[in-house]
């Protein structure tokens, strides 16, 4: 009770850190890495404190959510190539575009592969999944 | 016995690789012409945080193999579940 009082209370301050670790990164330290592994740890959270049915519709696609992440990030540095002539180049130069739109995709990336190894062990015992 | 030996042998070297690297000076830098480059032109990347701006913007190439190493990794831990889950149900 006390354990799932403090999570739900917790839960959403954690997401909040990670949205901003993630989406502040071209300014401060931090990055979508570190954002991604802080969105999953909101997460995993309420994984552990409510249960894995609390989570579910995540938990069912979080496979997806792992592949367009990593598909993104290529489509990221084809429309460079296509923009800008060489892969990966600034979309708009001289702005932060890049640096924010490969964050956001590396976040949602982190965030969906940590989530994914949570669920996938957490679900090896559950007869549900 | 022998194997033994050849430990004690792999640690002393380990541990003499270790001291030479611990007795270099930090005043001899190795010649770096590559971080002139990146702080002058830092600007084009719009980024005001160093290491952002190397790792999305002038090695945004590198950065990919890596979040490609991490699929790859992750594709194989939600292989091995469904695999593991399948073999249970049977």
């Amino acid at each position: 009770m006390i354990v799932k009082t403090a999570g739900r209370a917790l839960a959403p301050f954690i997401l909040l850190s990670g949205v901003y670790v993630a989406s502040f990164g071209f300014l401060s330290p931090g990055g979508g890495f570190q954002g991604g592994i802080l969105l999953a740890s909101g997460v995993i959270l309420i994984l552990v404190t409510h249960g894995r049915k609390e989570v579910h519709r995540l938990a069912e696609n979080i496979d997806w959510f792992e592949t367009f992440g990593a598909f993104s990030f290529l489509v990221v540095g084809l429309a460079g190539l296509v923009l800008g002539g060489y892969f990966f180049s600034n979309l708009i130069p001289n702005t932060p575009l890049m640096c924010i739109i490969l964050d956001m995709v590396i976040a949602l990336k982190v965030f969906a592969g940590t989530v994914a190894v949570f669920v996938y062990f957490f679900g090896l015992g559950v007869n549900e999944c | 016995m022998r194997k033994d030996l050849l430990t004690l042998l792999l640690i002393f070297m380990i541990a003499a690789l270790l001291l030479q690297g611990l007795q270099l000076s930090y005043e001899d830098k190795a010649d770096s012409e590559i971080d002139d480059y990146y702080k002058e032109h830092q600007s084009r990347t719009g980024s005001d945080n160093l290491v952002e701006a190397i790792l999305l913007d002038f090695r945004a190439y590198d950065t990919f193999g890596e979040v490609m190493v991490l699929y790859v990794a992750i594709a194989g831990v939600i292989i091995l579940g469904k695999t593991l889950k399948r073999r249970d149900d049977r």
